[in-house]
This record gives structure tokens, sequence and C-alpha cells, in this order.
């Protein structure tokens, strides 16, 4: 009986998001994009819908004029897994996905002029995947070869959202070279981070498609794939599990991650957390009557006559005054020393010019 | 010489004044080519409007103009566009002056050297006439007055009008042998802009010549000469610092002003070869690339001064020159000044080498600056190597321009003195060339 409210109240969370983000553009990067629609797929897969994905891509593979295979982005090598297809739905593409926009979309501080499917409208019991992949150093990932976001923004970012109430439990995957360096500076609670190698340790990308011409995915994410190609949303498979996936001699980084932030075991925590959408529906058979003959609401505050007087808008720019403005008296004035000085200078360097018998004129 | 120079001040400030009522105003003032963060008007009304607010106008990096320029417009800013045609004036009527008296030294020269026998007997087409010489002052302000750029910058209402009128100044003062006013115009100038401090050896060097004071380094006239020239020259650029103080009461105008031109923080595109490199510059390395530049800078008065030591003002033009060329932020004002000098060493012509090529070069840069420009920043289908290229080209062009006026005036000088026609030891004809 314990067992069983134990197993209940494992997660706290109610609802799942992803944040899925690919930062690099041009075709040589088709491997990025690649990575991130195939976490795309499973997570589509395995229930999370799409109006709880906030899916970012740098660049459009499947329509890129250099792509022998219009509107497919593959994942395995000879053409197996198009990973593309007419349900996928791109929330921010090509140039929209900068630093900013990405931070704005995990703070919640958006315009309000952004549509729904742009926004990550979590709660304090969401719980939020984040993966991320592109071109990355130590303490830096790269965004469009133009900008990049630093470990310390990130860890800020998060710390925004803990402190909003934006998530219940939040795993971040990343997939760059030393990728480690960009989990180091979390500080806020119930964070677990995955990441495909170490400080200066290089992530490699896996295979090379001779018919594209281009590496088709990294090798982290797709033993990561691999791995989340068996799992079902009833899978008890648990985050440990997805520790050991990728091992050096596979991927020749050694992957790493951080679970010091987490609050209950990783043993205990299922894939499905994060990457399903697993509701948890309890069944009871009791009945809850409703009355029927509820009384009238009754309003607590009179109705109080407000003095009305015909509104109209504040007199923004008052053009009236403006243009029958006199000029501005100047406020400041050169002190009178430095004007006694300057021509009394300008007076002596003239005498001394052209002699001193010019005096007598002056006076 | 009177009514043609009026009608030329006329002419000038016909144009300008009709540029200044055409749309035309507003889109050069915007240019970068002329108006630099140094000179810039839009920057001179922010300063103004600063202190009227009660806040000094050196906070914030937007103003980097001298105090004395504040108090200039304190009182004329309603009547800018007068004040800069003025200046234009009276920078072509110094320019006159000062090359009508120069020509008198250059014959009084020739004359003493014709007369003690040091030029060789088949120079005669070589010797400058006063026939031909006589509209030269002329041709001078003119080349000043109506020189497009010159107009495009009195028109942006640049400060750069200024420096060049207080330079002027002080080339009229030198040439008039006045040593005091010269060190006063001097001191002046390099408060404006701290690069024509490198104008202090050609002046010396003029005004040694002027004295009959020979320039051995051993001889003690020269050295005494030397001193006053410098204190004199030292002490008014004190005073005029100290006086720049009381205006404001604070020092900030040393940072604003001298740290800005040295230490080069602002990165705006302009005609120069600063901006390019440091945009793309490590930070750790950038304190030693603006030693290097600046250093290039003053770099080749010395050497200057050895080869060109009898011929100071030409070594002036040349200064000039190196001035507009390497400072950190050159616009196309400082470049009119030295080519305002150009008719003078029109004799030159026979001895140039590629003028054609070069005054080609230099028009079609002047072209393709806006278009560039366009190009990058509107249409968005150029980037800054476009421009840059352009700039290091029009550079280019100048070097080239100065050298080759520079060997010109070496070989001429070499032929008066050995002839025309020279010959190899084995009796060929021989050909000089600038090592």
């Amino acid at each position: 009986f314990q067992d069983q409210a134990e197993q209940f109240f494992r997660s706290g969370h109610t609802n799942n998001w992803a944040v899925l983000v690919c930062t690099s553009r041009f075709w040589f990067n088709y491997r990025h994009v690649a990575n991130t629609l195939s976490v795309y797929r499973s997570v589509k897969r395995l229930g999370i819908p799409d109006s709880h994905i906030v899916l970012m891509l740098a660049d459009d593979m499947a329509c890129n004029p250099r792509n022998p295979k219009p509107a497919t982005v593959f994942s395995h090598k000879n053409m197996e897994l198009n990973v593309y297809g007419d349900d996928v739905e791109v929330d921010y593409r090509s140039y929209e996905v900068t630093v900013e926009n990405f931070l704005r979309v995990l703070t919640g501080r958006i315009p309000p002029s952004t549509p729904r499917s742009k926004r990550l409208l979590s709660d304090d019991r969401s719980n939020i995947l984040i993966y991320m992949t592109g071109h990355g150093g130590n303490g830096f990932l790269k965004f469009q070869d133009s900008e990049e976001i630093t470990n310390v923004e990130l860890a800020d970012a998060f710390e925004q959202m803990w402190q909003k109430r934006r998530y219940n439990e939040l795993l971040f995957i990343i997939d760059t070279c030393q990728g480690a360096s960009m989990y180091e500076r979390f500080y806020s609670p119930n964070i677990m981070a995955l990441a495909s190698s170490q400080v200066g340790e290089d992530s490699l990308s896996h295979q090379p498609d001779l018919g594209i011409g281009v590496h088709l995915m990294d090798r982290y994410t797709f033993y990561v794939l691999e791995f989340l190609e068996e799992i079902h949303p009833a899978s008890q498979t648990n985050m440990n599990d997805l520790f050991q996936v990728c091992p050096k001699s596979l991927c020749v980084s050694t992957p790493g991650h951080r679970t010091d932030l987490f609050q209950r075991d990783p043993q205990k925590v299922l894939i499905t957390d994060f990457f399903g959408s697993v509701r948890k529906v309890e069944i009871t058979t009791e009945a809850l009557s409703l009355d029927q003959n509820v009384t009238g609401f009754e309003s607590k505050f009179p109705e109080e006559e407000l003095a009305t007087e015909p509104l109209k808008y504040a007199e923004q720019l008052p053009v009236a005054q403006i243009i029958h403005q006199k000029p501005k008296q100047k406020d400041w004035h050169p002190p009178g020393g430095f004007i006694l000085g300057l021509w009394a200078l300008i007076i002596m360097v003239f005498f001394k010019t052209y002699g001193i018998k010019h005096m007598k004129h002056v006076f | 010489m009177a009514a043609p120079l009026v009608l030329v001040v006329l002419a000038a400030v016909t144009v300008r004044a009709a540029l200044y009522r055409s749309s035309l105003a507003v889109f050069i003032a915007e240019r970068v080519e002329v108006a630099s963060p140094l000179n810039a008007w839009k920057r001179v009304v922010e300063g103004l409007a600063l202190l009227d607010l009660g806040v000094s106008p050196y906070s914030g990096a937007i103003f980097h103009e001298t105090p004395l320029i504040v108090y200039l417009f304190h009182f004329l800013i309603e009547y800018a566009e007068l004040v800069f045609m003025i200046t234009d004036v009276l920078t072509a009527v110094a320019l006159y002056l000062a090359i009508q008296d120069f020509n008198k030294v250059v014959f009084k020269k020739q004359k003493l050297l014709i007369e003690l026998d040091k030029y060789a007997p088949d120079v005669a087409e070589l010797i400058q006439t006063p026939m031909e010489m006589h509209y030269i002052p002329l041709k001078v302000a003119l080349f000043y007055l109506l020189n497009p750029y010159t107009v495009m910058s009195c028109v942006a209402k640049s400060t750069c009008a200024i420096n060049n009128s207080v330079i002027a100044f002080f080339i009229l003062a030198t040439i008039k042998g006045s040593a005091f006013l010269s060190a006063v115009f001097l001191a002046l100038a390099t408060y404006q802009s701290l690069y024509p401090v490198t104008l202090f050896a050609p002046a010396l060097l003029y005004l040694l010549q002027r004295q009959f004071i020979p320039i051995k380094l051993k001889s003690k006239s020269f050295w005494l000469y030397t001193m006053q020239y410098a204190s004199l020259y030292l002490c008014s650029l004190v005073v005029i610092i100290c006086l720049s103080f009381f205006l404001l009461n604070s020092w900030d105008f040393i940072p604003s002003v001298y740290g800005f031109i040295l230490s080069v923080p602002d990165l705006t595109p302009n005609i120069g070869l600063f901006w390019y490199f440091f945009a793309e510059m490590f930070e750790h390395f950038s304190l030693f690339f603006v030693c290097v530049f600046q250093i290039n800078v003053f770099f080749y008065t010395i050497p200057l001064a050895i080869k060109l030591k009898e011929h100071p003002v030409f070594f002036m033009f040349v200064q000039l020159a190196i001035i507009s060329i390497f400072k950190s932020y050159p616009t196309l004002g400082d470049v009119a000044l030295y080519m305002a000098f150009l008719p003078v060493w029109s004799h030159l012509y026979r001895f140039l080498r590629n003028i054609f090529i070069l005054s080609c070069v230099l028009i079609f840069c002047s072209f393709l600056f806006p278009v560039l420009w366009h190009l990058w920043i509107y249409a968005g289908s150029a980037n800054s190597n476009f421009y840059y290229a352009i700039t290091l080209t029009f550079n280019i062009g100048q070097i080239l321009l100065i050298s080759d006026y520079f060997y010109a005036f070496l070989r001429r000088e070499y032929y008066l003195t050995h002839g025309l026609h020279l010959t190899r030891q084995d009796g060929t004809e021989a050909m000089l060339v600038l090592k």
C-alpha cells in the first residue's frame, strides 16, 4: 500500500513540455537539424502534443537547394528514416532562432503579440525537456554563427524560470562539443542535465551519407534515439539507463550528467516523466452531487453611480503650444573669468604681433 | 589679384548657400565620409544641448570637441551656416596670401642659386618664371573653395573646416616669418586635433631658413632658436589648455578629446584605416595595434625632415597629407586641405608618372563610397568588406599621389643641380629611381 502510494506520488508533474533547439545554419550542419527533428519525433510519439512543443530550427534542410532529396531530412544512412514530414510544426524558424528569442521563450517575457505556438506556457507542475544541439565550446553555445549564449546566461534563465514557478522539473540535454560546460553553472533546484561530451572533448558526428553528402546525425543523439525507440508510454525505464547510453567506446567522447540539483533519486525518475506526456488518471467511484438550488449570487458591492464625464484621450502632444513656442532661453553661459582671460590673451597676441604703437589708436 | 579672388569667393559662397537650401544638405550631413565622431555637427548641437540641461557635455562619449569650440558655438549656433562659410573663405584667403609670399621666397632663392652658379647649365626649362607662377595663389584658393570635398564638408557643417582654417593661418604666419603667431596657431591646431604637432618640424625648418640659421646639430644658434620656438609653442599650448579648464571647471575634456583621438574607441566606418582593423581585433591585442597605428602617423616626420630640410614648405605639404591619411578619424575635409596645395607644385607635372591613374582612382573611389555604403547598410547585399575595400583603395591612391609628388620633387631638384641629361659612366642615358 505504501508502495502504491509512493508510486502514485512519484512525480509531481501534471503536464509535459519540450523545447527543442537547433542552433546552426548552413547545409553542412544538416546533422544538427536531423538531431533535433529526431528528438522531436520521439517526443511526439511518446505523447507530447505539438501545442506543448517549442521547436526551433535555425535552418531549413528539407527545402535547402543543396538537398538532393527535397522535403526529407534523414537520420539514418541509406535514407532509412525520414524525420521530416507534413506533421512537423516548426515554431521558430531560420533567423528567428536567436539567443534573445530562446531566452524569452524560457523566461516567458514575450511580447503580447506572440502566437501561442511560440510560447512556453508552462506552470509549476510542468516537466520540461530542453534539448539543444549545435556548435559549442567551453562555456558557450553558438547561435546562427553570429552570437553565443553562455552557460551563465542559461543558468540565470533557469533560475528565473524557477522563481517564476515555470517548471516542476527540468531535463536539459545538450549535444555539442564540450557540452558539459553548459550545465556547470546551473544553481536552481530540480534540474537534471546530460551532455554529450566533457570539457575539452569534441562531440563527433556519426554517419555520413554518400547520397546526401553530409553527416546525418551526431553520435550521442543517434544512440540516445536508439535507446528511445525502445521506450513506449508505459515503460518503466529510468534515468540511470539513459546515463549509460553511448559509452566512450561508441561515442568517442565521454558523456556527462549532473544530478546534484535534482531532488529525486535518478533511479526513480522514469524516462517518460520527461520524454512522454503520461497523464495520471485516478479513477474514483464516489459520486458528487451538484446542488440544483443554488441561491442567486448577491453582489457584495452596491452599485454606485460613478460621476461619469465624457471619456477622451489625454493630450499627447500639445501641438498648439509647440508651434507657437518662443525659442528656449539658453541656461548656460560661459563664466566671466574665461571670457576675460580669452579676450585678454587675444589682445595680447594682437599687440605683440603688430606692435605696441597701435595701442594709442585704441585708447 | 583681388578681383578674381573676390569672384571666386562669391562663386563658392553661392554654391554653398544653394546647397544649404536644397534637400541635399540633410543627406550630406549624415554621410560618414564628411562627418566623423570628432567633428560631426550633430554632436556639437548635442553637446550644447547637454550643457543647457546642466550636464557636462563630455559625459556620455558623444561630444569630442574642445571647450573653445563650445564657447564659439554657444553664441553662434543660430548662424552656423554663415560661420562655416566665413571659415572656408578665411581659409582660402589665408592660403592665398601664404602662397603669394611663398612664391616671392621661391624666386629669391632661385635667383640666389642661379647667381651662385649652383644650377647645371642646361636646366633653363626647369626654372620657374614669374609669368607661370602669377596665377598660382588664385588657383590655390580656387582649389580649396570649389573642391567638392570642401563644399560637402561645409554643407555638412563639420568642424573640420575650423581646423583647416587654423592650420591655414598657421601656414600663413609661418611663411610670413612670425614665429610667435605661428607657434600660437600651431598650438591652437594641436589643441583641437592633436596631429598637427607634427607640423612643428617643417615650421621650425622654415623659420630657421628665413633667419639664415644653418641647420647643423652642433650650431648653438640653431638650438637657441629651436628652444625659443618650442617654448613659445608649449607655453601657448599650456595656456590654452588651462584656459579651457576655466570654461567648464573640469578637466573632462582631456580624456574626451585627446583620449578619444588616441585610443580610437568609436569604430564607425569612415574613410580611414582604423575602423575595420579594430572592429575585428581581439581585446588583448588592441592596445598594441593602437600604439602601432598611432606611431605610424608620427613616424614619418624625422626621416622627411632629414630628407627635405632644404624645402620645408614641401615638407609641410607632405606632412599634412600624411596626417590626413593616417589620422584616426579622417574626413574629406582633411583631404581637401592638402589638395589645395597641388597647384603650387604644378611645375612638377612633367615628372609625375602615375597622375592619370591616381586621379581616376581617387575620383572613382569618391563616387563609389556612397554606392557601397548604400549596398552594405540599406540593401544588405554587400558587407563591410566592400566599403573597406574602397577605403583602402582611396587611401592607397592618396599615398601613391603623395609619393609621386615626392619623387617628382626630388627628381627636379636632382636635375637642377646635375643637369637634365644624365648619363651613366658608359655614356648611355640614365634614369633616376627613388630608392
